[in-house]
């Protein structure tokens, strides 16, 4: 199995609350560690990713956190002024034409304009190069927003082809969706957590990624799980203890939870499935990012899933 | 009598926000079931629910259309309610096309669907399903006979979609950029125009040199199109807003205890001061309980390997526990004045009648964590 490292853009989504965002950190942090320049893009968000690091905040330009790792909160109103200035070109005519409060009201009501100039920004920073032709980031973790949003916020460039005739949104969609459906550059991790929710959410996902964007799934996350613990006869042994066998009760109910949602998971996404256990830290810091990292070791680098 | 219980005696309707994940869906459906057992005829509508809630519910392969939960699934928890109980499953889609039928006149119904920006007006628009969701709601506090009704809101991006999403479509049928882009057309009297009727401005010019022509030209033609049918749709936006602010509307805010979760509370919980909405209550979902010393001295008398296991178990939920404390005294601080209902974590999901009475136990003040 390959490795995320064979690729360039890492989208993270799936349903809110599964936790996406620490996922994102601790594969952005396993990149670094690969010797990758590596940038995480969040979109429009409250920004997590530098706060789970331990870093400060990184705010809509895009900032050097720490060796090797940059980040960016692509927001819409810098991400449209960035896009109008390379298609106005002049910063006076820009400024006529988009600080007017008229044109501004206007542009509001674009189909998809918004999602087009956040995920244009992103796809920039993918193509960017060093003045040696480097890429400038070897890789670009994109924290994407929950199922329904990232489904809607992925298909614009094909919405738009589909939908918007001809001119310049129509060819920088174009260009966009080239990226975005190239496997050689582009891989879905979709998180889960072991419920019923999370589990159809990640599926849908897969499913509308792969028909409506053309992405593929490459490997699902299925975070906070519970391990087995308790034995069907440590259970017996606790009728007894009604208040202890609740609680281990709970605990096996969840474990086994766990179990089945890696088995649904696997068979319907048809890829491999990597378990995050449930980490009991006071404070979820870098010290819990780095824990998770390492459960994805195999997800990052290549080789069997764990 | 707790902030939820004299809610759902005197509330008309009820709206559930808060972010992904956090058991919207569950106090919603909830809700209404506990007003209609206290015999105030009442209806569920949600977004998505899981497919075991809406078994439960009846609502499975229903469309856009309001379905009784009858009595006698209700039997099982030995409760019969005194009042109907309805749910209903919101199709964003067909709730859009709905308000079209009823505003546009019939001729240009067709011509509207066909269109690509009301494709994208319906599915797409940053705020649309927020506001398509509440128009529902206004069109079912005017126009039936239900006491209360319960809104359980979609997943939003933003808090501010949802709180915006009137005002957005407002300005989309009735913003000076359109009226200002439009006029000459409309003096003209024709819908077939070139750019150059669109106020023939170098703003105009540059604005098409980064959208193109023919879209800033069918933008221009679609607005043309829902002008004729302005009236309609401002009342009933205006009708939206207003439900947003009616005294007998009040917000129930769902969340989690975990940091994340707490942070967009709070920020909701700000933007709904701000804006003078009734927040009649914040429900803390799934908080764990604190291991009890009584545990801990239970689990003392196990065989080691076993009391290994439990204690380990009982750390962990302790840790759990400290967490959602520390979460609910910083929620309590940041929203003073604001009642806190906490609903412990139960052993699975909780997507069946069953599971619904014993969250309604804690929302109603039945039972409370200790």
């Amino acid at each position: 199995m390959a490795g995320l490292l064979d690729k360039r853009l890492w989208i993270v989504s799936g349903k809110g609350g599964v936790g996406k965002s620490t996922v994102a950190a601790a594969l952005a942090l396993a990149s670094v560690r690969a010797g990758r320049r590596t940038l995480v893009c969040e979109v429009n968000t409250q920004e997590r990713v530098s706060r789970f690091l331990e870093l400060p905040e990184a705010g809509p330009e895009v900032k050097r956190l720490e060796e090797n790792l940059w980040a960016v909160d692509v927001r819409p109103q810098e991400s449209m002024r960035e896009y109008g200035l390379m298609v106005l070109r002049f910063e006076t005519l820009y400024k006529t034409v988009f600080e007017n409060r008229l044109v501004r009201y206007f542009l509001r009501f674009i189909p998809s304009l918004q999602e087009l100039v956040l995920l244009g920004k992103i796809l920039f920073h993918l193509q960017e190069k060093l003045p040696d032709g480097r890429w400038k980031y070897e890789t670009l973790v994109l924290d994407a927003p929950a199922t329904g949003h990232a489904i809607s916020f992925l298909s614009v460039p094909q919405v738009l082809l589909q939908t918007v005739p001809p001119g310049p949104m129509t060819r920088e969609a174009l260009k966009m969706r080239d990226l975005l459906v190239d496997p050689a550059v582009t891989a879905a991790v979709l998180v889960a957590l072991p419920e019923e929710m999370p589990v159809n959410e990640a599926l849908e996902l897969h499913g509308a990624l792969r028909d409506r964007v053309h992405i593929r799934t490459h490997a699902a996350v299925l975070n906070q799980a519970f391990p087995a613990r308790f034995t069907e006869a440590d259970l017996e042994a606790l009728v007894d203890h009604p208040e202890l066998l609740r609680v281990a009760q709970a605990h096996h109910d969840r474990a086994s939870q766990a179990v089945l949602a890696g088995t649904k998971l696997e068979r319907n996404l048809h890829a491999p499935v990597y378990t995050v256990p449930r980490l009991f830290v006071p404070r979820f810091g870098r010290d819990a990012v780095e824990t998770v990292m390492g459960h994805l070791d195999a997800l990052v680098t290549g080789g069997t899933g764990a | 009598m707790t902030a939820l219980q004299a809610a759902l005696a005197s509330k008309r309707v009820l709206i559930c926000v808060g972010s992904g994940g956090v058991g919207k869906t569950t106090v919603a459906a909830t809700l209404a079931l506990r007003a209609a057992v206290d015999g105030r005829p009442s209806i569920v509508c949600t977004i998505d629910p899981a497919k075991r809630l809406a078994n439960a519910l009846g609502l499975s392969g229903l469309g856009n259309a309001e379905a009784e939960v009858h009595a006698s699934v209700l039997e099982p928890l030995g409760v019969k309610p005194k009042a109907s109980l309805h749910a209903m499953m919101l199709d964003m889609k067909a709730t859009w096309d709905d308000l079209i039928t009823r505003v546009a006149p019939p001729e240009q119904r067709e011509r509207i669907f066909a269109n690509r920006f009301y494709q994208s007006l319906s599915t797409a628009l940053a705020g649309s399903q927020e506001y398509i969701a509440m128009e529902k709601v206004w069109d079912l506090r005017r126009s039936s006979d239900y006491e209360l009704v319960v809104l359980d809101t979609p997943p939003t991006a933003h808090a501010l979609d949802f709180l915006d999403a009137p005002n957005r479509v407002l300005d989309f049928l009735d913003n000076e950029a359109a009226k200002w882009l439009l006029t000459p057309a409309l003096k003209a009297g024709k819908v077939g125009l070139n750019l150059f009727n669109l106020g023939g401005s170098y703003v105009t010019r540059a604005l098409s040199r980064f959208t193109g022509t023919e879209m800033l030209q069918e933008l221009s033609s679609f607005m043309l199109t829902l002008s004729t049918m302005n009236e309609g749709f401002r009342e009933r936006a205006r009708g939206v807003r207003g439900l947003l602010e009616d005294k007998t509307t009040g917000f129930v805010l769902v969340t989690s205890p975990n940091p994340e979760r707490l942070d967009e509370a709070i920020h909701f919980h700000k933007l709904l001061k701000q804006n003078r909405m009734e927040m009649t209550a914040i429900v803390v979902n799934r908080v764990h309980a604190v291991p009890t010393p009584a545990q801990w001295s239970d689990a003392a008398t196990l065989t080691p390997t076993r009391r290994a296991k439990v204690e380990e178990t009982l750390r962990e939920l302790q840790v759990l526990a400290q967490q959602d404390l520390e979460g609910m005294a910083q929620l309590r601080a940041a929203c003073p004045g604001t009642p806190l209902i906490q609903v412990p974590r139960f052993g699975l999901d909780v997507h069946d009648l069953t599971a619904l009475w014993g969250t309604g136990r804690y929302l109603l003040g039945d039972d409370v964590l200790a």
